[in-house]
């Protein structure tokens, strides 16, 4: 299957999530990575043809990974 | 394995040395000091790496470790599909998040950082075996 650059991004984006949930303390890594994936999925349904939508949800994803990123977060319900 | 194995029954040498000399350092000076000049040794001989030794894995090893990876990641549809040619998507019913999940854990397996652009060319089993192959850091 061809990728195209923004779902390319999308999956970049998923997996600096990722990258991000290995810094967290051991016990809550999989809270975070949980996390990210229902954050994701929430927008599954999304047309891939949206470009502004998918561009709005990216900006809004990435602000929303350098809130969690910051070593303060120890821990997501 | 050969190497573990020394450095193994050298830690154990080590700790028998240390044994008796704990209970005579305090009345004799010299066994003490003949142990502290020892375990020293082996940790210098620890922090000795060995570059000759083979550096690119065996790709039926490597195979072998991403199928026992697969098969605990409660998404793939059935471990018999697991096979050396399976396709993430089209075999084993992931989707493209899932398969991001597994070049992930993958990296973590062997060690590496795959960059973004090499790990969006990552979508069979066969692709990944070739890619850790093709890495000499992997391990």
């Amino acid at each position: 299957m061809r990728l195209s650059g923004l779902q390319k991004d999308v999956l970049a984006l998923y997996r600096q999530c990722i990258r991000e949930c290995r810094k967290k303390p051991e016990a809550s890594r999989k809270h975070f990575q949980a996390f990210a994936r229902t954050e994701f999925e929430k927008n599954i349904k999304v047309d891939k043809r949206d470009f502004s939508a998918i561009e709005f949800l990216l900006r809004k994803g990435r602000r929303q990974l350098d809130v969690y990123a910051s070593p303060g977060v120890k821990d997501i319900k | 394995m050969f190497r573990t194995a020394i450095l193994r029954s050298a830690a154990a040498a080590s700790r028998t040395a240390m044994r008796p000399s704990a209970a005579a350092g305090r009345f004799a000076i010299a066994p003490a000091s003949r142990t502290g000049s020892f375990v020293p040794k082996t940790v210098a001989w620890q922090a000795v790496r060995c570059y000759a030794s083979g550096s690119s894995l065996e790709k039926t090893e490597v195979y072998e470790r991403i199928k026992q990876l697969l098969s605990g990641f409660d998404k793939v549809n059935d471990p018999s599909n697991i096979t050396e040619s399976a396709h993430f998507a089209n075999d084993l019913g992931l989707d493209s998040l899932d398969t991001v999940e597994v070049v992930m854990a993958i990296e973590e397996e062997f060690s590496i950082e795959i960059p973004d652009k090499d790990a969006d060319t990552i979508h069979s089993v066969e692709k990944a075996v070739e890619y850790i192959v093709s890495q000499p850091d992997a391990n």
